[in-house]
C-alpha cells in the first residue's frame, strides 16, 4: 500500500506507543509494530499496522544529535531493531539495555555504517567495539556451549552460546550476522526494474514471498493494478511455496524426533509439491515468476495439471501426516517442551507459525491486502499450546488449508493478461509498502524514492527477525538435548535475518 | 511404528534409474548459444541480464555472445528476448565443470578462448588463496567420499542439496555422505558468495580437512557471488579464498546438477552419460 510519511516529534512518537502496544490485562492491542528503521540516518521511521481495517501508518520521527532515548527499555519488540538502527546507521539508542552490534562482525572498521547517507556528527564518538562479548552466565557449575557458525548439518550459519547448568539451559544467546551480504544497500544500486532478482535472494526458500512483497510495494509506489488473472496466479505460486516448506518442515522434526520413515516420505512429497512449482513457473523455487506488474504467462493446461497435482498430493499426504500425528512417542517428544507464552509472544512481536502457535491472530492473510487475499482468505490455523507441538499442528494444519487453497483458487481463476505495462519512472520522494504471508509469518518490504525517483532506503524485515529471540526465550529451564527440535519446530531463517 | 514400516514398504522403491536426465519441458535449466547467428545491433540480452553475464563483442564486425555461466541465475529473461534464437535453454542437468573456463560460453569458438581466461583472472582478486591440493589421483575418491557442507548463502542451494539426498534423487547411492565434521571430510561443498562475515570460518574449517582435499563451489553465489557481487560485504564467491576444484552452476543447481557435480569430483562422470536423442 501506498504510505504517506508523517513527521512527528519523539514525544509523540512515544506517547503513540505507549497507547498502542499498552499491556492491559484483557485486552491486548490490536495495534503493532511492524518494523522499525532509519531512511538516512538522520531520523527514525516506524511503521504502524492496524490488522483490523487493513491499513498502516508509517512515523518519521527527526533526530537530534544522532541519537534517542531506547524505546526497547519499555517495548521488547524493538531490541534487535534497535541494536540494527547502529550497526546499519550508526543511531545510538541511549539506555538500551544490551547495547552491542547485531549484524556487522569484527571484520567491518569501527566506524562504518553501510546504509548512512548523512555525514556523522563532529562529535560523534563509537564507544561501542568490534568485538563482541556474550552475555557470560555466572556461578559454580555453569558452563559455556557454543555451536556454530558451521553447524553439523546442511543448514545456513548462525552461533548459539548456551550457559548451561548440568543439562539445562540457562540461557541462550544467539549471534547472527554471518550471512550478511548487504541485501538491502545492493537493492539500492540496481536499477528498479532488476531489483526483484535481488528481492528474491533476500532468503530463497521464500523467494516467491519475498518478489510478491517487492511487487505490491512497488506497484503501490507507480500505483499500478495489476490483472485479476495475475492475482490469482500470484496467490496460488505462495500457497505452493507455503506448502513445500511445510512439508520439508514436519518432515524435520521427523528427523528429529527419530522418525526417518516419515522424513523419508516427507522428502519425496516436497518433491511433488516442488514440481507444482516446475509447473506454474518453470523453477522449483518460483524464480522470476513474480515481478512488478504481473507474472510470467501460465496456460490452461498447466493450471489444471496443477489441480490434478494437489489432489494426488492431498491422498499421498494424508497417511504419513496421520501416522506423525497418531505416534505416542512423537506427541510426547513434542508435548511442553520450547514452551513460549502468549504474553511473551505479544510483547516480543512474534509473528507467524510461533505466534500462531500461542494463540496470536497474526496471519496477515486475513489482514492485509495480498493478492486474492483477505477476500479469499482461509481461515488462520491458530493453536494455543506455544510448544513444539504446537507449532508442528499449526503447520499441519496449513498445509490442509494451502491445499484446498491451490484448488479453489484454480477453479476461479479467470482468464486474462498476466502482466500489465509498468512505466519506466518511479515517483519522486514516494514511499511503499508490501506485507506478504510467507511461510514463516509476516514479510514486510518498505520502500523509499529519493527527489529523482530512485531508491534510496530498502527496508526488509523478515518474520524470523522478530522471531529468533523465541528460541531463547522458549528453550530456558529446557534440557539441552532438546534445542535441535525446538530450533527445527521454528525453523527459522538465518539469511532472511542477516540480509 | 509397525504401520509406518507397513507404509514404506507398500510405496515400493521412488530411486530414478535414469540419471541425470534432461528436464522436463517447459522448466526453466540454465542458457545456452546456439550455432544461430546473433542479429547485428541487438544487445537486448545484454540490457536485461540482473547479472551482467552477457556481453556482445564484435569480431568481423559481427556480433558474438560472451555468456558467462559462472554469473547466471537462471532468470531465463534472455532467452525470452532473443530474436533470432542465439540464446536458447539448455534443458541439460549436467552442468558441472572442473575449470571456470568452461563455463563461459561464446559464438566466436577458438578465437575468443584468450579473451575468456582474461575475463576469468580479472574475478580472481586476491592472491593469498592457498595453492590447490594435488588430485592426479582422483581415483582416490571414487568409490566414496565425504563431503562437509559450509553453508554462507541464502539456502537455497542447501535445500537443493538436501533434496539430492531424499529416495528419489538418493545421492548417496553414489558414495557421497554428507558428514558433521571437516575432520573426516574429503570434499568441501560451499553454497552461498562467502561475504565477510564467513570467509575466516571457512578458511579455518578447510585447514581442519587433511589433504587431499576437494572443493565445490555449489550455485552461481559460490562461483562469482552472483546477485551480490561488488558488494561492500565482499561476497563475490569461493575462488577469492579457496582453490575450487569443481564448479556448479544454477541458482539454485538442480538436485541432478548437484550430483553430477560430485560424480565429477569423484572421476566417475561416465556414470551419467548424455541422454540419447
Amino acid at each position: 500500500m501506498k504510505l504517506e510519511r508523517q513527521q512527528i516529534s519523539f514525544q509523540q512518537l512515544q506517547e503513540k506507543l505507549n497507547h498502542a502496544l499498552a499491556k492491559t490485562p484483557n485486552k491486548t492491542s490490536d495495534t503493532r509494530v511492524g518494523l522499525l528503521t532509519s531512511i538516512t540516518g538522520g531520523e527514525i521511521a516506524t511503521l504502524m499496522l492496524s490488522p483490523t481495517d487493513g491499513t498502516a501508518e508509517l512515523m518519521v520521527t527527526a533526530l537530534e544529535n544522532n541519537k534517542f532515548p531506547s524505546l526497547s527499555t519499555r517495548h521488547a519488540q524493538f531490541h534487535w531493531f534497535e541494536r540494527a538502527l547502529f550497526d546499519f546507521f550508526g543511531i545510538v539508542p541511549e539506555g538500551h539495555p544490551r547495547f552491542k552490534h547485531l549484524l556487522l562482525h569484527d571484520q567491518y572498521p569501527q566506524d562504518f555504517f553501510p546504509l548512512r547517507k548523512i555525514a556523522l556528527p563532529d562529535d560523534f564518538k563509537n564507544h561501542l567495539a568490534r568485538r563482541y562479548e556474550y552475555l557470560e552466565v555466572k556461578g559454580e557449575g555453569v558452563y559455556e556451549l557454543p555451536v556454530g557458525p558451521i553447524h553439523a548439518g546442511v543448514i545456513e550459519p548462525g552461533h548459539f552460546r548456551f550457559s548451561c547448568f548440568g543439562e539445562t539451559i540457562v540461557n541462550l544467546e544467539i549471534r547472527l550476522g554471518w550471512v550478511h551480504r548487504g541485501v538491502e544497500k545492493r537493492l539500492t544500486e540496481v536499477p528498479w526494474q532488476k531489483a526483484h532478482f535481488v528481492a528474491e535472494a533476500a532468503a530463497s526458500d521464500t523467494a516467491l514471498a519475498n518478489a510478491f512483497a517487492h511487487a505490491i510495494a512497488i506497484e503501490s509506489i507507480l500505483d499500478i493494478a495489476v490483472t485479476e488473472r495475475a492475482e490469482y496466479l500470484r496467490t496460488i505460486a505462495l500457497e505452493i511455496e507455503r506448502l513445500a516448506v511445510h512439508i520439508i518442515d514436519v518432515g524435520g522434526i521427523g528427523t528429529d524426533i527419530g522418525l526417518l520413515g516419515v522424513s523419508s516420505a516427507m522428502g519425496r512429497l516436497r518433491g511433488k509439491a516442488l514440481g507444482l512449482a516446475d509447473l506454474l513457473s518453470g523453477s522449483r523455487f518460483l524464480r522470476g515468476f513474480i515481478f512488478p506488474g504481473g507474472v510470467r504467462p501460465v496456460s490452461e493446461r498447466k493450471l489444471s495439471e496443477i489441480k490434478a497435482g494437489v489432489i494426488a498430493l492431498k491422498k499421498d499426504l494424508t497417511p504419513v501426516i496421520q501416522i506423525l500425528s497418531d505416534n505416542q512417542m512423537a506427541t510426547e517428544r513434542m508435548k511442553d517442551i520450547g514452551k513460549l507464552s502468549k504474553s511473551l509472544a505479544h510483547e516480543f512481536g512474534m509473528v507467524g507459525i510461533i505466534g500462531k502457535a500461542c494463540g496470536l491472530e497474526c496471519d496477515t492473510r486475513q489482514q492485509f491486502k495480498q493478492g486474492k487475499y483477505p477476500e479469499l482468505a482461509p481461515q488462520a490455523v491458530i493453536e494455543s499450546g506455544g510448544d513444539i507441538l504446537a507449532r508442528t499442528a499449526v503447520r499441519i494444519g496449513e498445509i490442509w488449508s494451502s491445499l484446498d487453497t491451490i484448488e479453489k483458487l484454480v477453479d476461479a481463476c479467470p482468464h486474462g493478461e498476466e502482466k500489465v505495462a509498468v512505466p519506466d519512472k518511479l515517483p519522486a520522494n514516494a514511499t511503499g509498502l508490501g506485507i506478504v504471508e510467507a511461510t514463516r509469518g509476516e514479510l514486510i518490504h518498505l520502500i523509499f524514492t529519493d527527489e529523482e525517483g530512485k531508491i534510496c532506503r530498502y527496508a526488509i524485515k523478515d518474520p524470523s527477525f522478530d522471531n529468533w529471540t523465541a528460541i531463547s526465550i522458549a528453550i530456558r529451564d529446557n534440557l539441552i538435548a532438546d534445542f535441535p527440535l525446538c530450533n527445527k519446530s521454528m525453523a527459522l531463517s538465518y539469511s532472511g535475518n542477516d540480509l | 511404528m509397525l504401520r509406518l514400516i507397513n507404509y514404506l514398504l507398500k510405496q515400493g522403491v521412488a530411486t530414478a534409474k535414469n540419471i541425470c536426465p534432461d528436464l522436463a519441458e517447459g522448466v526453466r535449466g540454465l542458457p545456452m548459444l546456439t550455432d544461430t547467428p546473433c542479429q547485428s545491433g541487438c544487445s537486448a540480452c545484454v540490457e536485461i541480464c540482473p547479472t551482467e553475464a552477457i556481453s556482445v563483442f564484435k569480431i568481423d564486425d559481427k556480433n558474438n555472445v560472451r555468456l558467462d555461466l559462472g554469473s547466471c541465475i537462471g532468470c531465463g529473461y534472455c532467452v525470452d528476448v532473443c530474436p533470432t534464437g542465439t540464446i536458447q535453454n539448455n534443458p541439460t542437468t549436467r552442468v558441472a565443470v572442473r575449470t571456470r573456463e568452461e563455463l563461459i560460453l561464446t559464438t566466436a569458438g577458438a578465437s575468443a578462448e584468450a579473451a575468456n581466461k582474461e575475463i576469468v583472472l580479472q574475478g580472481r582478486t586476491s592472491s593469498k588463496i592457498p595453492k590447490a591440493d594435488s588430485l592426479d589421483k582422483a581415483h582416490w575418491f571414487s568409490r566414496s567420499v565425504a563431503a562437509r557442507v559450509v553453508s554462507t548463502g541464502c539456502s537455497a542451494c542447501d535445500m537443493e542439496l538436501g533434496a539430492a539426498g531424499n529416495p528419489i534423487f538418493d545421492i548417496e547411492r553414489f558414495g557421497v555422505h554428507i558428514v558433521a565434521s571437516p575432520r573426516f571430510a574429503d570434499a568441501l561443498i560451499i553454497t552461498g558468495p562467502v561475504s565477510k562475515g564467513m570467509q575466516e570460518a571457512l578458511v579455518s574449517c578447510y585447514g581442519a580437512m587433511s589433504s587431499p582435499r576437494v572443493v565445490v563451489a555449489l550455485g552461481t553465489c559460490a562461483i562469482s557471488g552472483g546477485v551480490h557481487k561488488g558488494g561492500y560485504a565482499e561476497a563475490n564467491g569461493v575462488e577469492n579464498i579457496l582453490p575450487v576444484n569443481v564448479y556448479i552452476p544454477g541458482c539454485p543447481p538442480h538436485p541432478w546438477s548437484i550430483i553430477h557435480g560430485m560424480l565429477l569430483a569423484m572421476g566417475k562422470e561416465h556414470l551419467a552419460p548424455a541422454p540419447k536423442k
